[in-house]
C-alpha cells in the first residue's frame, strides 16, 4: 500500500488530462449551415471508374455524376429527355439523331457538347476493356458522329429499341482523352487534389474513403439547376443491425436495403418513416431443363426427368408462394408469376392461367404424366427411376436457406424427394455453368428494359466450349426454344414500343407455360428514413417505389432540408473532435498512470539490491 | 545472478582446439533466421496452390448480371485461367506483387490492400498493446494475491469477458454507448473510421479517428485481456514457490521487489511467446469486430476476397499475413534467447 500517494497523483493527472485536450481541437467542424444528406448503405462501392464499377452503390454515383442522353421518368419509367432534348430514328432506320441541349457546361466550366457524347460512344465501340460494362448498349452502333455542338448521330447496323434508352454515361472528353486504354483499367475516378471530380450530373464525387464513405457535393453547373442539399454522403455499414441503429441515432438520414427484422424494429420510432418499396427483383426455383452447350452437346449431370415440362409444371402447383412471402420475406413482397416484375407495369404479363397453391392438382398432374407413387412414398417414372433431385440453396443468404427448406417440404408433400445442399453463390455459379445441378433457388434484378432479362433464356446464352473447358454464360436453366428465340430477335429490332410490348408479353407467356423457372416471389426493398430532417422524396415508380437507388436521380434533385427542425447532426451529441480528444487522453493517460505507478515503486526499492 | 546474462557468453565459445566459428548466440540467431526463411519459402510455394484449390468461377461471378460479349469474356478467361505452369512462373517472379489486378476491385492488389492496412494496425495493434499491458499487470496482481478477493474477481471477470462472443459483446457496447439506452448518452459513432469531410491529417482529424475507434478498441482489448492475464497469472504462480525467491527474501528484499525483480522476469517467458504470437496476427485483423463496427480493415477485406475467389488479392493477403507471423515469431525467438539463455545452446 506504499504507492497510494502515487496513485492519487496519477488520478489527478488523469482527470486534468481529460479536461485539457477537450478545448483544443474544434476548428475542423463543418460550416453549420451546410446541409448534408447521409445515406447508410450495406454495400461499398467497388470502383468509381464507370468502366469498372458494377455494384448498385457504384451505379448510383455514376448517374449522379455523369449525364445520359435520355432518362427513365420517376412516375412510370417512361423515357424522358436527359442530355438530349429530343431524338429521332432516321426513316431508313440506319441512324439516330439526338439534339443535345445547348450551352451546357461541365462542372469545371468547359463546354459540354455533342462531341463529348460522340467521344464516349466511339471509345466504347472501339475499345475492348471499355465494352465490358456497356457492350450490350453499343452492340448495334457502328459509329458516333457530332457534326455540330448540339447534334449527335449514332449509326446502327440494325434497328434497335435500346437506342431510346442508352444507359451510357457521357464522359468529359477533355479528361478521359488523357487516359489511354491501359491506364483506364486502373483509373480510380476519385478526387486527387481535394477538388471534386469533373462531371455534369447533380452531384460530384468530392471524397472517397475505401470501405467507409463517399462524399458528394452539389454541382452548381447542373443543367436542371443546382440541388438544394449541399452534400450527399454514402456511409458504409458492414453490419445490418448497425445500419438500423445509426438511423435511430441520427447518424444517417436514410437507410437502404434493410433486413426485415431491422425494418420491423424501426416501427413506431419517432421521426422515422419506413417504406416497403416495390422492387425490380424476383426469386425463382430454377430447373436444369437439359444442360447443353450452344452446340447442343450435353453437359453436366442433371437428372433427365426434369426435361419433362409436365413434371416441372406439377412442381409449380406444389409451391405455396403466399406462405413463402409471409415466412421468408416477412410479408415484404408479393407472389411471383412471370419474368418481368409488376413494378414495370407496361411490360409485366399477369398470366391468365396463373397457378395457385394446389398440391392435389400437382398430384393429379403427376399421376397423369406417368409418375405413380412408389412403395416408399416417392414417385417414380415408368422405368422405376425415383423422382429424387438435388436442390441447391445459397449458404450466404438467410432467405435462400429458408426458402429451400420450405420448397423441400412442398415437394415431399407431392412425392418428390429433394436433397438440399447449401453452398456459396460463387460455387453455385460454377455448378450451374457446368450443368451440375437439378434445381436451385436464386434470383435476378430486372432492368427497366426487358431485353437483357429475356436474353437469359435464349439458346445462344447457354454455356459454350472454349479450349476444352466449358464456360458459363447467362442461361442458368439451359432453356432452348426456337419459337422463343425468334420472338427474342423480333423484339430486339422492334422500335415501335407498343408492338414490342406485345412480343415481350408473348415471350413471358411461353416461359410461364414451359416452366424453366418456377418464379416464387417479387421482393420489396426495405428502407427507412428520418422524416424530421429532409423532405421531397420522389418514389420511382409512383406511388410505392424506392426513393433512392432508382433509374435516375429524381430524389436528389428534389430533396431539401426540413426548415423547422434544428440543424440535424450538430445537435446529436458532443462534437466528434472533443470526444476524440477525451478518448486519446484516456488512452495515453491510462498507459502513463501505469508507468507512473511502476516508476514510483521502483524508486523506493532501487537502492536495496 | 549476473552469471548468465548475455554478452559475455561470446568469450566462452572460443575454446582452443575446437572448430568453433560462431558464438552460440550468433549460431542460434542464424539457425532461427534460416528456419524462418525456410518457412517463408514453403509458404510462398504453398500459397500458390492453396487458393487454386478453392471452388468458384471468378469470371462468371465478375460478369454475372452483365451482358458481356463472349469475346470479351474469353479474353478475361484467358487472362485469369492461363495454364497452371505459366501462372506459377508469373507468380514466382514476384509473389508479393501479382501481375493481375484484384478481380473484385479491378485495381492493382496493393491499391486495394494499402488503404486498409492502417485501420487494422490501429485497431488490432492498439488493442493488443493495451490488452498486453493491462493483462500482464492484472495477471501479476492476481498471482501475487492468489486466492484473495482481487484475484477471485479479476479471474472471474476476465474469464467471463473472454468467453463472451465478440460479436454479441461488440453489439451490446454499440447499442449502449453509440446509440444510448436508459439515459446513457450515445456518444460514440455507430461505425466507420472518420467523419466525412474531416481531414484526418490534422490534430482534430486524429481526434476524430480516435473517437471512432474508441469502442472497437475497447471491445477488443477487453476480449484479449484474459489471455494475457491468465497465462501471466499461471506462470507467476509456478515461480512463486521457487527457491531463488526465498533467497531473495532472505537477502531482505521487500515483497514488491522480490516480485518485480525476480519472480516476474522469470514468469514473463510464456507471456512473451504469447505476445509475439499475437503481434504476428495483428495484420490479419479482427473480422468480427471489423464487421460489427464497420471498420474497413484487412479482416473484412479477406472475407470479400474469399468470395469469387479473388485469387490475386487473396494470395497477396495470405502472404502478408504469413510474413507477419513469421517475422513476429522470429523476433520472439531471438528475444527469448535474450530473456532465457538456456535456449541458446
Amino acid at each position: 500500500m506504499a504507492y497510494r500517494p502515487a496513485r492519487l497523483v496519477a488520478v489527478i493527472l488523469f482527470v486534468l488530462g481529460l479536461l485539457l485536450p477537450a478545448g483544443v481541437p474544434a476548428g475542423a467542424e463543418p460550416a453549420p449551415d451546410k446541409s448534408v444528406f447521409t445515406v447508410g448503405v450495406t454495400q461499398d462501392v467497388d470502383s468509381l471508374n464507370p468502366f469498372v464499377g458494377v455494384t448498385a452503390a457504384a451505379y448510383e454515383i455514376f448517374q449522379m455524376v455523369y449525364p445520359t442522353l435520355t432518362e427513365y421518368g420517376a412516375k412510370d419509367f417512361s423515357i424522358q429527355p436527359g442530355l438530349a432534348e429530343s431524338w429521332t430514328e432516321s426513316p431508313d432506320k440506319t441512324f439516330w439523331t439526338y439534339k443535345i441541349r445547348p450551352g451546357l457546361k461541365w462542372s469545371d466550366g468547359v463546354p459540354l457538347t455533342a462531341k463529348d457524347a460522340a467521344y464516349t460512344f466511339d471509345r466504347i465501340i472501339n475499345g475492348t476493356f471499355e465494352k465490358v460494362n456497356y457492350g450490350n448498349y453499343v452492340g448495334n452502333i457502328t459509329k458516333a458522329e457530332a457534326p455540330d455542338d448540339t447534334t449527335l448521330i449514332l449509326r446502327v447496323d440494325k434497328p434497335s429499341p435500346i437506342m431510346e434508352k442508352l444507359a451510357v454515361y457521357i464522359l468529359p472528353e477533355h479528361i478521359y482523352s488523357t487516359i489511354d486504354e491501359t491506364a483506364i483499367q486502373s483509373f480510380k475516378d476519385e478526387p486527387t487534389d481535394g477538388k471534386p471530380i469533373v462531371g455534369a450530373g447533380p452531384y460530384l464525387t468530392a471524397e472517397r474513403q475505401v470501405g467507409q464513405f463517399t462524399r458528394m457535393v452539389a454541382n452548381p453547373n447542373f443543367y436542371r439547376g443546382k440541388p438544394a442539399v449541399d452534400e450527399v454522403v454514402f456511409k458504409f455499414y458492414a453490419n445490418p443491425d448497425a445500419l438500423g441503429q445509426a438511423l435511430r441515432k441520427g447518424e444517417i438520414d436514410y437507410a437502404d436495403s434493410l433486413e426485415s427484422n431491422v425494418f420491423d424494429s424501426l416501427a413506431d420510432v419517432p421521426n422515422i418513416k419506413r417504406l416497403s418499396a416495390v422492387y425490380s427483383g424476383f426469386n425463382e426455383l430454377a430447373f436444369n431443363t437439359g444442360a447443353a452447350t450452344i452446340d447442343n452437346k450435353p453437359i453436366g449431370d442433371g437428372n433427365p426427368l426434369l426435361k419433362d415440362k409436365r413434371l416441372r409444371e406439377a412442381i409449380g402447383w406444389a409451391i405455396d408462394r403466399k406462405a413463402l412471402v409471409e415466412k421468408v420475406l416477412g410479408g415484404h413482397g408479393s407472389v411471383g408469376s412471370t419474368l418481368i416484375p409488376p413494378m414495370y407495369a407496361d411490360w409485366h404479363l399477369a398470366p391468365p392461367n396463373e397457378v395457385s397453391y394446389d398440391p392435389d392438382k400437382a398430384r393429379s398432374l403427376l399421376d397423369a404424366a406417368g409418375y405413380p407413387l412408389g412403395p416408399n412414398g416417392i414417385r417414380q417414372d415408368a422405368t422405376g427411376a425415383p423422382l429424387k433431385f438435388r436442390l441447391f440453396g445459397r449458404s450466404d443468404k438467410a432467405a435462400s436457406k429458408k426458402a429451400v427448406e420450405f420448397i423441400k417440404n412442398y415437394l415431399a408433400d407431392i412425392g418428390v424427394e429433394t436433397t438440399v445442399t447449401l453452398i456459396a453463390e460463387d460455387a453455385l455459379t460454377e455448378k450451374i455453368g457446368q450443368g451440375e445441378y437439378d434445381m436451385f433457388e436464386w434470383g435476378w434484378v430486372v432492368e427497366p428494359d426487358p431485353g437483357y432479362q429475356l436474353s437469359t433464356f435464349t439458346c445462344d446464352k447457354r454455356s459454350y466450349e472454349d479450349g476444352g473447358s466449358i464456360v458459363a454464360n447467362l442461361s442458368d436453366s439451359f432453356y432452348c426454344n426456337p419459337e422463343y428465340d425468334a420472338l427474342f430477335t423480333a423484339q430486339s429490332t422492334e422500335t415501335n414500343p407498343a408492338k414490342r410490348i406485345e412480343i415481350v408479353k408473348q415471350m413471358q407467356q411461353i416461359l410461364y407455360d414451359d416452366w424453366p423457372y418456377a418464379i416464387t416471389y417479387y421482393y420489396d426493398n426495405l428502407v427507412a428514413y428520418r422524416s424530421d430532417r429532409f423532405e421531397g422524396f420522389v418514389p420511382q415508380p409512383a406511388p410505392d417505389g424506392s426513393y433512392l437507388f432508382q433509374y435516375g436521380t429524381w430524389t436528389y434533385e428534389n430533396l431539401k432540408p426540413v426548415q423547422a427542425a434544428d440543424s440535424g447532426q450538430a445537435g446529436s451529441g458532443p462534437s466528434p473532435a472533443m470526444i476524440g480528444g477525451i478518448v486519446a487522453a484516456v488512452a495515453v493517460l491510462g498507459g502513463l498512470t501505469l508507468l507512473l505507478l511502476r516508476r514510483r515503486r521502483t524508486a523506493g526499492a532501487d537502492d536495496r539490491e | 545472478m549476473s552469471l548468465i546474462s548475455g554478452p559475455d557468453t561470446a568469450s566462452r565459445s572460443s575454446v582452443p582446439g575446437r572448430r568453433v566459428v560462431l558464438a552460440p548466440g550468433v549460431r542460434y540467431g542464424l539457425s532461427r533466421l534460416l528456419a524462418a526463411a525456410g518457412t517463408f519459402i514453403f509458404v510462398i510455394l504453398f500459397n500458390f496452390f492453396l487458393f487454386r484449390l478453392l471452388p468458384g468461377d471468378p469470371i462468371s461471378l465478375y460478369t454475372r448480371g452483365r451482358d458481356v460479349d463472349p469475346e470479351i469474356k474469353r479474353q478475361l478467361q484467358a487472362r485469369f485461367n492461363a495454364p497452371i505452369g505459366e501462372q506459377f512462373l508469373a507468380y514466382i517472379k514476384n509473389p508479393f506483387v501479382p501481375e493481375l489486378p484484384s478481380q473484385r476491385f479491378s485495381a492493382p492488389v496493393w491499391d486495394v490492400i494499402g488503404p486498409r492496412i492502417w485501420p487494422t494496425l490501429l485497431l488490432v495493434g492498439t488493442a493488443t498493446v493495451l490488452a498486453t499491458v493491462f493483462g500482464v499487470w492484472l495477471g501479476i496482481r492476481s498471482a501475487w494475491k492468489r486466492g484473495q478477493r482481487f484475484d477471485k474477481i479479476a479471474t472471474t471477470v476476465t474469464l467471463v469477458l473472454y468467453s463472451m462472443p465478440e460479436f454479441w459483446f461488440g453489439m451490446i457496447l454499440l447499442i449502449v454507448f453509440s446509440v444510448g439506452v436508459f439515459g446513457i448518452p450515445g456518444i460514440f459513432p455507430v461505425g466507420g473510421l472518420s467523419t466525412p469531410g474531416v481531414n484526418i491529417g490534422t490534430l482534430a482529424g486524429m481526434a476524430d479517428v480516435a473517437w471512432h475507434l474508441a469502442l472497437p478498441i475497447f471491445t477488443l482489448t477487453v476480449i484479449y485481456l484474459a489471455e494475457y492475464s491468465l497465462v501471466m497469472r499461471a506462470s507467476l504462480i509456478d515461480e512463486m514457490g521457487a527457491d531463488y525467491l526465498r533467497t531473495a527474501r532472505a537477502k531482505g528484499l521487500r515483497e514488491a521487489d522480490v516480485r518485480r525483480r525476480h519472480a516476474v522476469p522469470n514468469a514473463l517467458l510464456p507471456t512473451t511467446t504469447l505476445i509475439f504470437l499475437n503481434l504476428g496476427f495483428v495484420v490479419g485483423g479482427a473480422i468480427t469486430i471489423e464487421y460489427v463496427f464497420s471498420v474497413a480493415g484487412l479482416g473484412s477485406l479477406t472475407v470479400l476476397a474469399l468470395r469469387g475467389p479473388d485469387i490475386p488479392l487473396l494470395q497477396t493477403l495470405f502472404l502478408l499475413f504469413s510474413a507477419a507471423v513469421i517475422v513476429a515469431n522470429l523476433v520472439a525467438d531471438l528475444l527469448y534467447a535474450r530473456l532465457d539463455p538456456r535456449v541458446r545452446t
